[in-house]
């Protein structure tokens, strides 16, 4: 096994989330910050660690509908983060609009735009969903770095 | 053969491999302690090892805008720094310090230099978040090396006097500190010494950037500020630096306040050092990080010059009328 195999496989355990609010009500985000993530059921422990610049982020959680003035701040957010990322859609907003579902300044769903890996539903989802949605985003990592033959 | 043996000190020993090893243990078992002090798991010990391997496999994106070369050398620049720094720092009972005096005003000097290179990192990477942590950096700087010059020049002051036999004078040599201590008790346990003492662990997160005082890489006001357009293996440098900067800041204290060894044996003594160091840590960075938020640059800097600059002249003074 190669130097930049075993690289590849330790980083695996050392995904950096980054927060998107693509115009959510911040319920999502609240979860996010408060309960899932890093305080009570501490996503920490997978080695996570939210990072404040697009640039160091693997994981990239993308809250809210994609409102009509977030829209091109947000594709442009997400083309800064350096391939191979994984997309997380947290809440039911990015997926279907949620309760702002053919709203007049609503541009979603956000997979219109954006590929997105994993779909974590709920209004907002329990902090365990997130998890959840944080786990199987790394297994699409683990594949995305060319490491699914193991 | 000297200079040979002095690049082998900051290369391997203390300084570079074994400051690197020792930096990030140190950094695992302060995000672990954080963890369990806030009632959850947290990462594993070996985590900045993990996070390094990730980072050495990403690319290294280049702004446009960037001023190429100072964008490439900040971090070259802060890790030699601090790699010199680190073999200046006696290992009491195992290792005497480059040069044999570890002398504190080249490593006052050599101290910042993490920050400067910070600095410069950011100003170069032309993004608007890096000028924003480049004046909060330089504001940082101006209010947390007032008091530990004052801390400095109190364990000089001290030492020296008392060495010139209570006339005037002033002991740079750390090393010739450490052996006064090991003779006449620990400064630590003066009553003298005991507010320069607090003055040097509030000055501790403040140099490390770490919570109430992490202003200048805020990563929800500015996006982690000079460090932002850095990726892959530039960011590992950089906290390569911030590793090795923990054990230089740690043993320095270490060095000043409490340099007692127990027996004859090195290892032993460089076990209870590293001990030493870990209780320093826990005590400075770890418990105010895990119970504080972030204060404002304003606070901050009224703080240090407040604060830790009145404890470290009150030992002055003391120091001055005994």
């Amino acid at each position: 096994m190669g130097l930049d195999k075993t690289l590849k496989k330790l980083s695996l355990r050392s995904p950096w989330l980054f927060r998107i609010n693509a115009g959510s009500c911040n319920g999502c985000d609240v979860e996010l910050a408060t309960t899932a993530c890093i305080p009570r059921y501490d996503v920490e422990r997978l080695g996570c660690r939210y990072c404040g610049s697009p640039r160091h982020a693997d994981i990239v959680l993308i809250t809210g509908p994609l409102t009509t003035r977030v829209k091109d701040r947000v594709l442009t957010v997400w083309n800064e983060i350096p391939e191979p990322k994984v997309t997380v859609a947290v809440g039911i907003c990015p997926i279907s609009g949620g309760v702002f579902r053919e709203g007049y300044s609503i541009e979603g769903p956000i997979d219109r735009y954006i590929p997105v890996d994993v779909n974590v539903p709920g209004c907002p989802p329990r902090p365990q969903a997130i998890l959840d949605g944080v786990v199987l985003a790394l297994k699409i990592w683990k594949k995305k770095l060319g490491l699914e033959d193991e | 053969m000297d200079t040979l043996l002095a690049i082998l000190n900051m290369c391997i020993f203390p300084g570079g491999a074994f400051a690197l090893l020792i930096g990030f243990f140190y950094k695992g078992l302060d995000r672990r302690v954080e963890a369990r002090l806030q009632r959850r798991v947290g990462p594993p010990l070996i985590q900045p090892w993990l996070d390094m391997a990730k980072l050495l496999t990403k690319e290294t994106l280049i702004p446009n805008t960037a001023c190429k070369p100072a964008f490439l050398l900040a971090p070259v620049f802060g890790f030699t720094g601090m790699a010199v720094c680190a073999a200046f720092i006696p290992i009491p009972g195992v290792f005497k310090g480059l040069y044999n005096m570890g002398d504190l005003l080249v490593i006052f000097y050599l101290l910042p230099i993490p920050a400067m290179a910070l600095m410069l990192g950011g100003s170069a990477s032309s993004s608007p978040f890096g000028a924003m942590g480049f004046s909060r950096e330089m504001s940082m700087m101006m209010a947390y090396e007032t008091p530990l010059l004052l801390v400095l020049l109190s364990v000089a002051m001290l030492v020296g006097k008392s060495m010139a036999g209570g006339e005037w004078g002033a002991e740079f040599s750390l090393l010739k500190i450490v052996a006064w201590q090991q003779q006449n008790g620990s400064l630590g346990l003066n009553p003298v010494m005991i507010p320069a003492m607090i003055a040097y662990l509030i000055f501790l997160p403040g140099t490390m950037g770490v919570a109430p005082f992490d202003i200048p890489e805020a990563e929800t006001e500015i996006l982690e500020g000079p460090l932002l357009e850095y990726g892959g293996p530039l960011l590992a440098l950089f906290q390569v630096t911030s590793s090795l900067k923990t054990f230089v800041v740690l043993g320095l204290g270490v060095a000043m306040f409490f340099p007692g060894t127990i027996c004859d044996w090195w290892w032993v003594n460089l076990l209870w050092f590293l001990f030493k160091c870990v209780v320093l840590m826990l005590l400075s960075l770890t418990l105010v990080k895990a119970a504080t938020g972030r204060y404002r640059i304003g606070q901050a800097f009224r703080f240090y010059v407040t604060v830790p600059t009145a404890l470290a002249l009150c030992s002055l003074v003391l120091i001055w009328a005994l």
